[in-house]
């Protein structure tokens, strides 16, 4: 299992996954096809806007999904989720890179299949 | 509550955009290849309006709201593909950064009625060197054209792909995403080439694509005026 973004040491992989390898790491740089999971072990927010995000984030919702179905506005639910994030309690997934070409193959064969 | 799952799906995620002018069939199109009902966000933009800082007459500023929709394609329980269409209402705007920022690549839809609806997104495209195809929407009782004249209209590059597609039919809709996918690889490919085997450029028999943005410009430039006259 690889839980690295949960230990102390794992600041450098969070940066990484926040940014896609950018240094800046404001909320603005979060993409919104970012997916963002509820940390291992870690518990439900008391207030009542970051708890409904971090419920819907028991499976990964991406930023636009949680702005969707939270009814935030983008740069909101961009905001809450980078103060959950920065608190250890949600995680944020990897995005692909634009010139990753497995990853394009891998989206042709499976919706090919469709 | 916890969350203590010891096998957790953790996908990685993908975008591709999916523009073109108002009323194009953006949003149906999504809604054709998405698993889910397609979803909205709103983003607010807050602009400052002219006037004078008279808090009982005029608000000094004034918010828009705009909005995207957006679908969604597990391709594999590692990957997932967002399925982003621009908002019509913000030709430009900010959300055109969210949404083609690290996209793989975008589809233009184009109602052939209204070809100059789509300038702003090709436009958009090929000064990011964001790779796309075109997508002549079908609409009952339009004329069907024929792909190259609809090229010479557009100035597209030869390398760009014209295809012919209905976004009201799933099969039709995902056919076209296939061809985009197929077309982003091609570019990746072709990029990843010339990277790896720098040789000296050397021109080929076909006659240079010309690109002017003459045309674009004038009838952009005469929308404008529309707009603001």
């Amino acid at each position: 299992m690889s839980h690295v973004d949960t230990e102390a040491g794992g600041s450098f992989v969070r940066s990484y996954l926040l940014t896609g390898g950018r240094t800046r790491s404001d909320a603005g740089d979060i993409a919104i096809e970012a997916m963002v999971a509820a940390t291992d072990g870690s518990e439900m927010p008391r207030d009542i806007d970051l708890a409904k995000i971090y419920q819907l984030c028991a499976e990964p919702n991406s930023i636009a999904e949680i702005s969707a179905k939270c009814s935030l506005p983008l740069g909101v639910a961009r905001v809450l989720v980078a103060d959950l994030w920065g608190a250890g309690t949600l995680e944020i997934l990897e995005t692909t890179r634009s010139d990753d070409i497995a990853i394009v193959r891998r989206l042709l064969d499976g919706i090919r299949k469709r | 509550m916890a969350f203590e799952s010891d096998n957790k799906p953790r996908p990685v995620s993908a975008k591709v955009v999916i523009s073109g002018g108002f009323g194009v069939g953006k949003t149906t199109f999504v809604s054709a290849v998405s698993e889910i009902a397609p979803l909205r966000t709103e983003a607010k933009m807050t602009s400052a309006a002219a006037g004078v800082d008279d808090n009982q007459l005029v608000q000094t500023k004034t918010s828009t709201t705009v909005a995207m929709d957006f679908g969604k394609i597990t391709v594999d329980e590692g990957l997932v593909l967002y399925v982003f269409g621009t908002p019509g209402q913000d030709r430009f705007g900010f959300m055109w950064n969210d949404i083609t920022a690290g996209a793989l690549g975008a589809l233009v839809l184009v109602d052939t009625r209204r070809l100059d609806e789509c300038f702003n997104a090709i436009d958009f495209f090929e000064s990011r060197d964001v790779p796309f195809i075109i997508g002549l929407n079908q609409f009952d009782g339009a004329p069907q054209h024929d792909p190259e004249d609809i090229r010479e209209a557009l100035d597209l590059d030869p390398s760009v792909p014209i295809i012919r597609t209905d976004a009201r039919t799933s099969d039709l809709a995902l056919d076209t995403l296939v061809q985009l996918l197929s077309h982003i690889l091609e570019s990746l490919s072709a990029a990843a080439s010339k990277e790896a085997a720098p040789v000296h450029h050397v021109p080929d028999d076909r006659e240079a694509p010309v690109v002017t943005d003459g045309m674009r410009t004038a009838a952009m430039s005469a929308l404008a005026a529309e707009r603001t006259g």
